[in-house]
């Protein structure tokens, strides 16, 4: 069983792609035998009214009984926009999302910023995971009117200490998966799970030691990246790095942990 | 909305989820990525040695992992700031030829010289050519348009063989928008290709990595009408429309499979796209071996 802990729907404005509605994505989750996907709204990036993409989601998922049982809807809010906490309540109890996905290099703000640490303390005593994306796309070809900036792991760090009892999910780890003694037991007791999607994940097997199998799950960050790369990843593992249960925690176990479906 | 029961993973409020997110199962459980993966013989058509650490060893366990027979590599000057001397590129040919003498079934040799120095670089590729080298590999010492580089084109065109060239096309990294930044003012734009390309049609050029960071989408127009440009699809950056725009664009006969040093990626894009059969067995494969077939250096 596939669990796909970093998927989109929506519109990337700088470039086509494909697979970007729940529809098509569920075809191809089909095709490639992936059960569920963890899935938000990239137009939540793009709105400054984050609560409309989130609404869009919700619809679509709820506009046929097969969307609603294979999507695990996540919301993108804001914390420096008005009325986060109303759209938080309302993401809970109206649309079900498990988690929030944030942000802060797009939306303008910092890890730290005071409102960003309120909402993830808020998320965690709601009961709900919170997601950074160290980077939606290569800055090397970015389109002219995007940010050119990218996080590595130890950017996350800070929230992590502010915050060391929320649940986090870090997707498209793109640079730097490696971080000091001090900032690698701070990951290792937390509730942390990556995808396997980024660029740095190359060498999955020596992850696996260093951070624990706990701390992995299958990932596509699809549509912007290829469906398969994240799961060649795991499936390709030997059996001296990675044996069939360890691949089971990699597949799914992991992801059902900490989205709570055990 | 044809029910609005909340009855699915994520849509019960305070539900759990156990339980519920498997009964609908209509996901292929017959779907085994590693067998989709050995379905198809491989040539890498771009790939290093002698870079970043990795020793021959280790980059073969890799290549078995994914079904990859032949690697396709060289030893370039990777630091733009230095200047290539012959000294320079003779001792990077030769970690080239080692790779080859040790694992004469797994690795193609290509040469790298710097064509500021005609002279030994025409010396040195006949050197690494008699011992039996396939192609040439260069960077970004000099675009490929530099009339420099002509007597290196026309000794190519001799041979029958391919010239790999590193390329860059994008804000901050190549030559595309100069305005922004171009932190490697020598690499080759695609622009510069279709120059080269269109001066020497008989030569066969390599557009390197559309996913080495590069801006693939204007690449791959900026080349559409130059059938002498080939592409391959290296590079850590496995967009998921890369390969069906490439396709679209140059036609299924133009693209090479290639890693520089991605592997997941390199074979992940292809593998993920949607593709025909016939056509990923081009693009692994077929395409490049055509290549090697003009000098009967073809893989059996």
């Amino acid at each position: 069983m596939l669990i796909d802990i970093n998927a989109n729907i929506g519109h990337w404005p700088f470039q086509q792609t494909n697979c970007n509605t729940c529809k098509s994505l569920l075809e191809r989750m089909n095709k490639y035998g992936v059960e569920l996907s963890a899935v938000s709204n990239m137009n939540g990036i793009f709105y400054k009214d984050t609560q409309a993409a989130n609404e869009e989601l919700h619809d679509e998922i709820m506009s046929d009984r097969r969307f609603r049982d294979r999507f695990i809807p996540f919301a993108v809010l804001n914390p420096i926009y008005a009325g986060w906490k109303n759209d938080m309540d309302i993401c809970i109890a109206k649309m079900g999302v498990k988690g929030i996905r944030l942000y802060p290099l797009y939306h303008d703000y910092e890890l730290t910023d005071p409102s960003c640490i309120e909402l993830v303390k808020r998320a965690k005593d709601r009961g709900l995971i919170v997601a950074f994306t160290l980077r939606m796309v290569d800055s090397r070809p970015r389109s002219w009117m995007d940010i050119n900036k990218e996080w590595s792991l130890e950017d996350i760090v800070p929230v992590i200490k502010e915050v060391p009892d929320a649940k986090y999910l870090i997707l498209n780890v793109a640079n730097g998966p490696k971080l000091n003694d001090e900032n690698t037991k701070l990951f290792k007791d937390s509730e942390i799970v990556c995808d396997t999607s980024g660029r740095s994940i190359s060498n999955l097997g020596e992850l696996l030691n260093t951070y624990g199998k706990d701390k992995f799950a299958f990932g596509t960050h699809s549509p912007i990246l290829d469906y398969l790369t994240g799961l060649l990843r795991i499936e390709s593992l030997r059996t001296n790095e990675a044996d069939e249960a360890t691949k089971d925690l990699l597949r799914s176990g992991n992801a059902k942990r900490i989205l709570g479906l055990l | 909305m044809e029910d609005t029961a909340f009855s699915a993973a994520g849509i019960i409020v305070g539900s759990t989820l156990a339980g519920l997110s498997c009964k609908d199962n209509s996901a292929s459980a017959s779907y085994n990525i590693m067998k989709e993966v050995m379905k198809y013989r491989k040539i890498d058509a771009h790939e290093h040695v002698g870079l970043y650490g990795l020793t021959l060893e280790e980059q073969i366990d890799i290549a078995d992992r994914l079904g990859m027979g032949k690697m396709v590599v060289s030893t370039p000057v990777t630091d733009t700031e230095k200047v290539v001397s012959p000294d320079d590129f003779i001792k990077c040919n030769d970690i080239v030829l080692n790779a080859m003498k040790q694992y004469p079934e797994r690795y193609l040799g290509t040469c790298f010289v710097n064509p500021v120095y005609r002279k030994e670089s025409l010396e040195e590729i006949k050197r690494c050519i008699d011992l039996g080298m396939i192609g040439l590999k260069v960077y970004n010492q000099m675009k490929i348009n530099n009339p420099l580089f002509y007597p290196i084109i026309e000794k190519f065109i001799d041979l029958k063989m391919i010239i790999l060239m590193h390329s860059a096309c994008g804000i901050g990294i190549g030559g595309v928008r100069t305005k922004y930044g171009n932190n490697q003012p020598n690499s080759s734009t695609p622009d510069d290709f279709v120059e080269a390309a269109k001066r020497y049609p008989e030569a066969m050029f390599q557009y390197a990595h559309t996913g080495g960071g590069g801006d693939w989408e204007y690449a791959c127009k900026a080349i559409r009408d130059y059938p002498n440009i080939y592409v391959d699809t290296s590079g850590s950056n496995n967009e998921g429309n890369m390969i069906d725009f490439a396709i679209k664009y140059l036609g299924e006969d133009r693209l090479f499979f290639g890693n520089d040093l991605f592997y997941y990626q390199g074979v992940g894009t292809i593998l993920s796209s949607n593709l025909s059969e016939s056509q990923k067995n081009k693009i692994f494969f077929e395409n490049f071996n055509n290549i090697l077939r003009k000098t009967g250096k073809n893989v059996n």
